[in-house]
Parts: structure tokens; sequence; C-alpha cells
């Protein structure tokens, strides 16, 4: 309400709504209900309305409290006033109050108040008309007429005490203090509102402009992904903030996604490769055998050949699923307790049978009591598979050796050997699904057993680190505690 | 033996069904859980072969209202390829036996001969005979003839697995299964090299061998007629 009674021009030079006019002109690009959409400009036009609140509910106090300073101020001189004159007429009755109050009352400055009336009420002094004899502070209208017409509205406080003879004695001075002060407050606070409301506006449209132009970049950056254009990343600004932090996520995720992507492509591309190979094997072999068996015994011979042919291809999808379904198993859902120690030595006794009718030799380095959590199906075949992958690939002669020791990070396994190795450049596309070495192309295989062991230990929180053992090949792998 | 077959895949039902009735049982197919759970409860089967994606009521929750009903007829699922962690919940659930499709099918007859027989023979047994082949299991001991035979634990183990199911086909896959704990195709000749060590460490003078190898299909312990 105070507000309107002092408007000091401000609201209609740089009210809200020139400020945003301002706005909309000088960005005429983003248009203003954009801008307004923005979650930060919202916000900034929250805060600027709790602002405000708080600087009327701040006014509000600082005028109570003022108020109630000079309304003090104001009893206390009066009291005093009223504490002289008694104390000067002391014993000379009404005549006496007469004679102090009437100089007092003729010399009185303005808004200055004295009335003495005895107990008929005819005013005996005084520069005001008679009054109802009320005790104690109490306040009064003057009417608002003559001279002190500028006064109007204004309100004397006074205290009235009973002097003698039955009279009574009342002395009061106006609010013109009051209403100056409060005066001043009000307008102060008018200016740092509408100051503040200003600031906060601008600033609001400043920030919300640079957040709004940051977030645009990045959807401009997602468009243009889902357009199509995959290796497109957000740019970062260098300014390590929330944003940059934010990029950096994001294009984490892009490029997990995009090597995904490639993962997956590769795969179908692999997938089709080498299915094609086996299929086409056994058509021909079928239609051969439509062809040119001659006997049950040689139709029996060329189906089961194609059944060994599907079993192939079966085992390839097999293990494609297996693989698929491992590195998607982001929870170890399986997981339990389990005996490393137990199940390793039990591989290198299952496994020692095979090596040996191949004239090679598996040993077992494995250190007791070595308990790990993890899959009790899937690590078995972890291990079968790398010292299958060893046995199948090394000569005659060969020793292979599964070692298992307690280490400061964990359980280190190795599965070494001493065959011909993989050529350093190649460690890492061994693990990748159908990679095989030009060497054992001819040899039976899915070429899938290193990646599903990959991806066994990718669950168990591990890698398959390959290396060369000069000659032969290491495989390690630490299992985390 | 009479087996109920919850399979909700015609073909497939169609050819379990009649394979297994070439081999001497009695089938009858359920297409969905709700079915398949209500024959099961209102006759006396010797095997139920459930596969385990149903319609209506899959066939893990089928079994498990049965094994809380106290309905303890011997269970094989059937699975497609590639679960993980598949054959836990099927065996937790109550199921007996699992196998993944597609499979060759003296897979599923060993393995319904072996569920079937699982029922009969319960009784504990403390000595395995197969011809002059003797396993004690409480001493741990083997013997062919008068001959005592000297095993490692798992090559005892394959012996007497081979010996429990004498008579009966017990293929590759059930040997690494319950022998090994292999639930996966090793791709070398793990078992064909264990079996043939064994064969040499039973084969006394000129006995007969008694371990014989099914083609396609696995291996057979049997006294020689």
């Amino acid at each position: 309400m105070l507000l309107f009674r002092h408007p000091l021009g401000l609201r209609h030079r740089f009210g809200p709504r020139r400020l945003l006019d301002l706005i909309k002109t000088g960005h005429a690009s983003l248009g203003m209900p954009r801008l307004l959409r923005t979650t930060s400009f919202r916000m900034t036009l929250l805060y600027a309305g709790l602002f405000t609140v708080s600087v009327l509910l701040l006014l509000a106090v600082i005028l109570w409290f003022s108020t109630a300073y000079i309304a003090e101020q104001i009893d206390r001189t009066v009291f005093n006033e009223i504490v002289e004159i008694v104390t000067e007429t002391e014993g000379r009755g009404l005549q006496g109050l007469r004679d102090a109050v009437s100089p007092l009352a003729e010399k009185a400055p303005p808004g200055v108040y004295y009335l003495l009336q005895d107990n008929a009420g005819t005013v005996l002094a005084g520069n005001m008309p008679r009054v109802k004899p009320v005790l104690g502070v109490w306040t009064w209208a003057p009417p608002g007429t003559g001279k002190r017409i500028e006064r109007a509205g204004r309100i004397v406080r006074g205290r009235g005490v009973p002097v003698a003879e039955g009279g009574y004695l009342f002395v009061g001075l106006d609010g013109f203090e009051l209403g100056e002060m409060q005066e001043t407050i009000t307008r102060s606070f008018v200016v740092i509102l509408a100051a503040t409301i200003m600031l906060a506006l601008a600033g609001g449209a400043v920030m919300s402009l640079g957040l709004q132009r940051r977030v645009e970049a990045i959807s401009r950056t997602s468009r243009d992904i889902v357009a199509g254009d995959l290796g497109r990343r957000i740019a970062i600004r260098g300014t390590d903030d929330e944003f940059d932090h934010l990029a950096a996520s994001l294009n984490a995720m892009l490029d997990r996604i995009e090597s995904l992507m490639q993962g997956l492509r590769e795969v179908s591309s692999d997938i089709a490769h080498d299915l094609r190979t086996p299929l086409s094997r056994l058509r021909q072999r079928l239609e051969l055998a439509r062809r040119r068996a001659l006997s049950v015994e040689t139709l029996h011979e060329a189906l089961d050949a194609s059944i060994a042919d599907v079993d192939a291809i079966l085992d390839t999808f097999g293990a494609l699923l297996r693989i698929a379904q491992i590195e998607a198993h982001t929870k170890a859902a399986g997981f339990a307790e389990l005996d490393m120690s137990e199940m390793l030595q039990a591989m290198v006794e299952a496994y020692q049978t095979v090596a040996e009718e191949r004239g090679q030799m598996l040993a077992g380095d494995i250190e007791a009591g070595l308990w790990l959590v993890g899959d009790r199906e899937l690590l078995p075949q972890l291990f079968s598979n790398l010292i299958e992958n060893a046995i199948r690939h090394c000569p005659s002669g060969a020793r292979i050796e599964l070692a298992a020791h307690l280490r400061a990070g964990g359980i280190e396994v190795d599965v070494a050997d001493d065959g011909p190795g993989i050529p350093a450049d190649l460690t890492e596309k061994v693990l990748q699904r159908f990679f095989r070495l030009e060497r054992s192309r001819t040899t039976p295989g899915t070429g899938l057993g290193l990646s599903l062991a990959a991806a066994i230990a990718g669950l168990h929180r591990t890698r398959l680190d390959l290396s060369d053992k000069r000659p032969g090949l290491r495989i390690r792998l630490l299992f985390p505690r | 033996m009479k087996i109920l077959l919850m399979e909700d895949e015609r073909e497939t039902a169609g050819y379990v069904a009649q394979g297994l009735q070439e081999e001497g049982h009695l089938l009858s197919v359920a297409e969905d859980g709700r079915d398949g759970l209500f024959r099961a409860t209102g006759e006396d089967w010797d095997l139920l072969i459930v596969d385990r994606m149903l319609p209506v009521l899959d066939g893990v929750a089928v079994v498990r209202t049965l094994r809380a009903g106290n309905i303890m007829t011997p269970v094989l699922f059937l699975t497609t390829l590639g679960g993980v962690g598949d054959r836990v919940v099927g065996l937790n659930a109550g199921g007996d036996d699992y196998l993944v499709k597609p499979f060759a099918f003296a897979e599923l007859v060993a393995r319904v001969t072996a569920l079937g027989r699982r029922r009969t023979t319960m009784a504990a047994e403390t000595v395995l005979r197969v011809a002059d082949l003797e396993m004690d299991l409480l001493g741990r001991t083997v013997r062919r003839g008068k001959q005592p035979v000297e095993l490692q634990p798992r090559e005892f183990r394959l012996l007497e697995y081979l010996m429990r199911h004498a008579g009966e086909v017990v293929t590759r896959t059930m040997l690494l299964e319950n022998v090994w704990d292999f639930h996966f195709d090793p791709r070398t000749n793990l078992v064909e090299s264990h079996i043939s060590r064994l064969r040499s460490k039973i084969a006394g003078q000129d006995a007969p061998e008694l371990i014989n190898t099914v083609r396609g299909a696995g291996y057979c312990i049997r006294a020689p007629v």
C-alpha cells in the first residue's frame, strides 16, 4: 500500500515490465516466452517475490519498532513536562496551574498541546479544545482546521493527570517526528525494494541466458547425435564447473555407447560371416546326400555329419548368448563364497588326463585356502576355457601350469604355457569375439572361448591379462578381494 | 513310464512325445502351465517333463506349487539355449534335472531313464556290482575279480556314477554335470580321456570290457552277455 502512496516514479521508469521489454528487444532471437519458460528465470522470479516479501516484512518490523520508540520518547517528554508544571505550581491550586500553563500554551511550538480543565470540563488554559478527561496515556486527533491544516490526520499523543481541585491537565505532542521517520523509512525501503527487484530480474535474466546457452549447447549436440552424427561430443569449457562435469559424464557415456555400438556392429557382421561358412557347408552336405546317397548307410552318415554341423552352429549360438547374458549381468546374482583352491585343483585334476593324452604336461601350483565370492558355475568354465585354450594351441611336449596365490591385491591366478604364444600386437584382439589366429583357423572351435572367459572375468571384476612368457603365453587374472 | 509333458510348442511336444513313445513310454501333453499343474496333481505320474517358459503359469511356478503340495514326482526341466543361472533357479524350485534345448534325443532318453529309475532304487546301497567288478561304497574300494583297483577320487566318482546307472546309457553331459560339476561343454575330449583311463584301470587280464561306448549317445556299463 505504501508503495503506491510513494511511487517515486520508479515503477513507471524501471518497473518489471520495462525490464522485460528491455530483455525482449535486446535478445529478440530468444523471444520472451522462451526466457520465461526457463527454469532459472522462473527461479529468479520466485526469489524476487520472496525477497520482496522479506523486505516488506523488514519494513513492517522497523516501522513498528520505530513507532514504539518514538511513542516512548513522546511519553517521556510529556511526563517530564507534567512533572515540571505540577512541581512548579505545588500548593497554588488550579489558579497557579492556570498561570503556569497559559504562557506555555501560548508560546507552544506547533505540535505541542496543553490543556487545563476544571472538574466541570471548562477549559482554564491551553491550545486545544476541551476533551473528556481521560487519565494516563491516550491519543487525540486534532480537528484538521486553520493553520494546522498541514498537520491534518496527525495524531496527538499525550498524558492526562488529575490535578488540584478536581482539575485535569493534559500535555500532548503530535506525531510529527514519527510521521517524518516513517516516511523516510518507507521511502528508503521503496528504493531498496525497487532496486532489489530490478537487480534480481536483471541478474536472473543474465544467469538464465547463460545457463540456457550451455544447456542449449548440450541439447543441440544431443540432437545432432540423434540425427546420426555419433561422433559428436559436447564442448567442455575448461571452467571445471558443474556443466563441464555434466558434459564430461555425458561424453564418457557417449564414448561407451559408441564403442558398444561399434562392438555390436562388428559382432553382427562377425556372426553373419562366421555362421555363413558352416551353414553353407551344411547345405552342400545335405544337397550332396540328396543327390548321391544311394544306400541308407551313406544317407545316415550324411545325416550324422549334418547333425554335427548343426551342433557346431548351435554351440556358437549358445556361446554368443551366454556371453551376452554374462555381459548383461551387472549384478553378481548367483555369487556365493567358494573355495577357489579346491576348484582349481579339481580343474587341474580333470585336465591332466587330457593333457597327458596329448603328450603335454599340466601342473598345478595352487595355494590352499583361497576363498572367493564368485559364481560356482561360471568360474569353472572360465578356467576350463583357459586351460583348454592352452592344451589346444600347444604342441606335444608343452608344459602348462596353473598357479594361484594370494597377493596384496587379491587372488592371482596364472595360466601359463610354453607353447607358440600370441604376437604382442594381437593380445587384445584374441579376446574379441570370433577372433582366431591364422594358424588356428583350421582347428575346430567357435573362436569365442576367450571372449567368454573375458566376459566371466568381467563379471568377477577382473580381466584377462595376456602377456608373452617368452616362450609361451601367460594369462593372468587378479581377483580383487 | 507314464510321463506328463508340459510344452506349449506343438512341434517340440510332438517330437518329444513321439520319440519317448517309441522308447515304450506313455506320454500325455499339457499345453500350458495351469493345465499341466491341474493334471499333475490329478493323476499319478512317473515323471514330469516341464518346459520353463509356459503360457499362463510358467514352469518354475508349476513345479514350486507341486513341491509345496508335497507332490514329489521327478521333474525334468527343459529350457532354451544359453540361460545363465536358469539351471539353479529350476533346481531350487524343485526340479530334479535340467536339459537345454535343442538337445540330442539320446540325451533326453538317457535322462528320462535315469530319473525314472531314481524312484525305484532309492534304497541305500553299500556295494555296487557289475559282473565281476565290485565297488564298496563304505570302504571306498574297487575290485575286479580278486584284483584290487586303485582309483583317484574323481575316477571313483565316475565309476560310481556309471555303476549306479548300470545297464543304462549315461551321456557325456550327464557325466560332466554329475562327476565334474561342469555345466558347459568342454572343447576337449575330457570325458573320453577319463573314460579310457578308467577302462584301462579296471581292465583285468582277459576280462571282458564292461564300459561300452554307445555311439551318438554316451556310455553304458553292463555285464557282458
